[in-house]
């Protein structure tokens, strides 16, 4: 098949089970109630809330922290008793939810949870939250990574002293809530970005992709083309994982672009920091939607970002070329699993060099929520040289920004006490994740190193 | 006059609760019997819309007009009963011109503020109209909760000295040489609030004065006395959705027809109605096809119901009356009036009024024309205060406040509460023991259940109708055994199940017409529950106590032979 083409998605046949769809948005048109605001009318989404609690059963916070009430009173049942009037509030404990979106895997019926956590989250922050206030300014740069990253990036070394030296962090855990238990994570010295340009950018990624499929017997203008949503992680913490895509990519004859973009807005959602994650949103979905058109499809090697992208920008935007965006963003492992044969060249591959590990891989809550939990598994059983074991199906805890407040930094541990454990329990000690904040608590909380599955592809079929 | 009279006022619904307080408030001794629940028959089967009167504005501009007064009042003295929405007539393309424009005259003429907004404008304050309605007329209607109404009007009676008794039933009337004296009543359980189990029996209550607010029962109370009484009871059918689909009260600008009408309550909307004369006001046919109709209708102005989630439906039954010379065909031809019907005049009956027809927004003028009738008869020189002293609830009270700093209630919960209990929160909510949520959907908890069960008796029904518990999208489903076991910190065993028994089956009976999509899932969850973890799936109609000793017959008396303790059947340790 075409590669430009989009998965098969049939419909099932008549006679096949087919269970409720989660989240899709499609039972009800949810209105813009003020065409001028973020704001949507949500309420009808708790028609498909049984009250069941089967989200509450799944929610990693709530089994630590007893005064948060639970993904369903914070989303259908808010909704319902929500008033439209100006003085209605939001209830703080909105805050206390961190983002991982497990609730709408939970769901049986489709109640679209984390949209309605998100919209209210974002009310909340607008509306109720004093925005002297320091915990404001801490999520606001929290959720704001990238601006400091970037800031960052520009004196890796000095950043990398400073944001770990211990009075520096006791500081900031004084003064802004931001824990001093956990380390920083090293600033590349040299970005993504600027690598990308030193290689030549698209142009050169086009010449070494008909290269490729020259060698590959593949014809030369095949309509492979990928725009990368590398993130902010991967361009200014590990460009390893970034530079391992191309190189994957680029083997199986994909020619890339890395357009422009800023961050997926997914810390944001988290700290109900909407018009930031609009304005973010408007810039990636402009230039991915016009790349989309061109026959381009969406990449992203965080399943955050990719997350982001698919679900969450449709469900809180209304911007021009949203749900193409959406329909054509896909993580980096799934893509090549749809579109290569990316199990035969793994079964064909070995590993030997400094990579051939036992592997405790941890499937993120978001990839979770994208159907592709057992991908790495899968894929990568199938190697000779490596093990890798599946460290079971808790959160990591971490959820981005929410393990690195201070007065979360316990619960986070605490959610994340049943992954240490599975990984302290499996065979070797380097961890796999597609999430960069999964791989940080990873690290926290076990010491291991911890890879992302591009870097074993890379390993495994680029010479 | 020497002594107090004595007026038996029959119908705890709106318009009884009324007389009741109206009376009371005079100084006039009042008992007020129900044979059910406060707010049983029609009043308890309302839309809950506050008429501003614009419905009425073309056809019957004196029914309008009280309303558009009666709507101003009651905003005052029952704000926590009251949501003033406002409320929109709604023009489609096919509906007519020319009678909109005598819709807006009409208000004009019967002093209800009326606007002419543009579909841009009207679609902006209500985003889910169709998309190609033409314009709207604003005006002031409202919602109003008509259990919490009746309560309150009840409880302010009580505070003036009445004697309330519901699930009593006027079985005759006395009369001695042509007056009516007194009635003869059959309580199901003992006087005052209802205890389940307790005992009841007859009484002969003697009055000086009764008076028959019975609405579309009136004809059998009139029976009884040998004097009749032409109530043309008319059945409409309401649905209740699980959600607001709309904030505003939306008319279809209509002469007249079927299901033109969404009203927003509380956390539900409510679809109305139809207009069919029935014999029976108690045995009438209920069926789906009228349900099916008015979602079909209604979804030509707000589309999105055809999928939204319905959560039951029901009938009420309106007390129409006409003067017998009259003889309109068309059930909604009927005059939505109301008439006092002085049985000494009329029927040469002496000691007995009733009052038919009416309509809910216009109870307390009802209330303050048959007291001050009655007053009239008794010599007793009082002035009407019901319009302008609050109901208990009503005095003031702001829902803005800091929930949590409070009452330790989450925001949305803790205004729904307050917005129930009106002034009366600190006293209800305010508590040192613990508060749980008991009713999810409705953001009720344990102070406000507790608070109900202390003026309702061992009522659960009663209980909900005070606090809304179990009317949210799960019917019951996770609260009607939490309910009961609030129930039982104060009530026995046989006592609470009886009640749970009621509270369950009146849940369900309503659901009945609403089982399709996302409802139907609900009951089989809710089915399953019940029937396995609650032991619900035996014949609730066998009545049969439930033999406990077949599942666990509890510990035997220690055997004082035995040397070491043994297990209790259910595995706790024996002995300590």
């Amino acid at each position: 098949m075409s590669d430009a083409d989009s998965p098969p998605t049939d419909a099932p046949s008549d006679d096949s089970f087919e269970p409720v769809e989660p989240n899709t948005g499609e039972e009800f048109e949810p209105v813009d109630v003020f065409p001028d605001s973020e704001d949507f009318d949500l309420r009808p989404g708790a028609d498909s809330c049984y009250k069941c609690s089967t989200c509450d059963t799944n929610c990693p916070v709530a089994e630590v922290d007893d005064e948060f009430p639970g993904p369903k009173f914070q989303g259908p049942e808010q909704w319902r008793l929500k008033q439209t009037d100006d003085d209605h509030t939001v209830d703080d404990s909105i805050m206390d939810c961190s983002n991982c979106m497990r609730c709408d895997n939970a769901c049986p019926s489709g109640v679209p949870l984390s949209q309605m956590h998100n919209t209210a989250r974002g009310e909340y922050v607008s509306q109720e939250m004093s925005k002297t206030s320091v915990e404001y300014w801490r999520n606001r740069i929290l959720s704001n990574y990238r601006t400091s990253a970037w800031l960052a990036s520009k004196l890796p070394r000095v950043a990398n002293f400073a944001m770990n030296f211990g009075p520096a962090r006791w500081l900031m855990e004084k003064t802004m809530g931001v824990t001093k238990e956990r380390e920083f994570p090293e600033f590349a010295r040299q970005t993504f970005r600027e690598w990308w340009a030193s290689e030549g950018g698209a142009a050169g990624s086009r010449e070494r992709a008909r290269e490729r499929r020259e060698r590959r017997g593949d014809p030369v203008d095949a309509d492979k083309k990928i725009a990368y949503f590398h993130g902010c992680y991967s361009n200014y913490n590990t460009p390893e994982v970034a530079k391992a895509l191309v190189r994957v990519y680029e083997h199986f004859g994909y020619e890339i672009v890395v357009p422009d973009q800023k961050c997926s807005g997914t810390p944001m959602f988290a700290n109900g920091m909407l018009a930031d994650a609009r304005r973010h949103a408007e810039v990636n979905i402009s230039s991915m939607a016009d790349l989309i058109e061109e026959g381009y499809d969406a990449i992203a090697s965080c399943t955050s970002c990719s997350m982001a992208l698919r679900q969450e920008y449709p469900e809180l935007f209304d911007i021009e070329g949203v749900d193409d965006v959406a329909a054509h963003t896909f993580e980096s492992v799934e893509y090549l699993r749809i579109h290569e044969d990316l199990k035969g060249a793994v079964q064909a591959a070995e590993i030997d060099d400094d990579l051939a590990e036992e592997f405790a891989y941890h499937a993120p809550c978001h990839a979770r929520n994208q159907g592709l939990d057992r991908q790495a598994v899968e894929l990568f059983g199938d190697l000779d040289g490596v093990g890798i074991e599946d460290v079971g199906d808790s959160c990591s805890g971490i959820s981005g920004t929410y393990g690195w407040k201070a007065e979360k930094y316990e619960k986070s541990m605490q959610i994340g006490e049943e992954m240490f454990e599975h990984m302290e329990a499996a065979d070797g000690e380097v961890g796999m994740t597609e999430c960069p904040t999964c791989a940080m608590q990873m690290e926290h909380g076990t010491g291991y190193e911890i890879r992302h599955p591009m870097e074993l592809l890379e390993a495994a079929l680029v010479d | 006059m020497p002594s107090t009279p004595h007026v038996v006022v029959i119908g705890g619904g709106s318009t009884g609760a009324g007389i009741a307080r109206d009376l009371s408030m005079r100084g006039v001794e009042v008992t007020l019997l129900e044979q059910g629940n406060l707010t049983h028959g029609t009043t308890g089967r309302m839309h809950g819309l506050l008429h501003s009167g614009g419905r009425y504005a073309v056809a019957d501009q004196a029914s309008a007009e009280e309303c558009i007064e009666e709507n101003r009042v009651l905003r005052d003295i029952a704000s926590h009963c009251v949501e003033m929405t406002g409320g929109l007539f709604v023009k489609r393309p096919e509906d007519s011109e020319e009678y909109f424009q005598e819709k807006l005259a009409g208000c004009r003429e019967c002093g209800i503020p009326a606007e002419v907004i543009s579909a841009e404008e009207a679609r902006s304050m209500e985003p889910h109209l169709a998309a190609d309605i033409e314009k709207a007329i604003t005006v002031p209607d409202g919602a109003v909760d008509p259990f919490r109404l009746v309560v309150a009007n009840a409880a302010s009676a009580q505070e003036h000295g009445a004697r309330i008794e519901t699930h009593s039933t006027v079985t005759d009337l006395l009369v001695e040489d042509e007056e009516v004296v007194g009635v003869e009543v059959e309580h199901a359980s003992g006087p005052g609030k209802r205890v389940h189990g307790t005992e009841g029996g007859r009484e002969e209550i003697r009055a000086d004065y009764v008076v028959n607010a019975t609405g579309a029962w009136a004809g059998r109370i009139g029976e009884m006395a040998g004097v009749d009484i032409e109530v043309r009871p008319s059945k409409g059918v309401m649905t209740i959705m699980n959600v607001r689909q709309v904030d505003t009260v939306i008319n279809r600008c209509k002469p007249k027809g079927d299901a033109d009408i969404v009203v927003p309550h509380e956390t539900t909307a409510i679809l109305g109605t139809t207009d069919e004369e029935v014999d029976d006001p108690e045995d009438y046919p209920e069926e789906q096809w009228e349900v099916d109709m008015m979602i079909d209708t209604l979804k030509e102005l707000v589309p999105m119901l055809e999928k939204a989630r319905t959560i039951r439906s029901f009938w009420g039954v309106r007390p129409l009356y006409e003067p017998p010379d009259v003889g309109s065909e068309d059930p909604t031809d009927i005059t939505r009036d109301y008439f006092l019907l002085d049985h000494a005049e009329r029927d040469g009956l002496d000691g007995m009024t009733s009052i038919v027809g009416g309509k809910f927004t216009t109870y307390r003028m009802m209330g303050e024309e048959i007291s001050d009738h009655v007053c009239e008869k008794f010599g007793i020189d009082a002035d009407c205060r019901t319009d302008e002293v609050p109901l208990p609830g009503s005095e003031e009270f702001s829902v803005l406040r800091d929930y949590m700093d409070e009452f330790g209630l989450r925001s949305p919960i803790g205004r729904r509460s307050v917005e129930r209990l009106g002034s009366r929160a600190e006293e209800v909510l305010d508590t040192d023991e613990p508060n749980p949520v008991v009713c999810g959907c409705e953001g009720v908890t344990r102070a406000e259940v507790q608070d109900a069960i202390e003026g309702a008796g061992s009522d659960l029904n009663a209980v909900r109708i005070r606090t809304r518990a179990s009317m949210g999208n799960c019917q019951g489903g996770f609260c009607c055994h939490r309910l009961a076991n609030e129930l039982s910190r104060e009530y026995d065993e046989v006592t609470t199940r009886a009640a749970w028994d009621e509270l369950l089956q009146e849940r369900w009976k309503g659901q009945r017409h609403a089982l399709w999509g996302e409802q139907l899932s609900q009951a089989m969850l809710n089915y399953a529950m019940q029937a396995a973890t609650q032991n619900r799936d035996s014949d609730p109609a066998d009545g049969d106590d439930i033999e406990f000793a077949a599942f666990d017959g509890g510990r035997e008396a220690p055997d004082p032979s035995a040397d070491e303790a043994g297990v209790a059947t259910d595995g706790g340790e024996d002995g300590h």
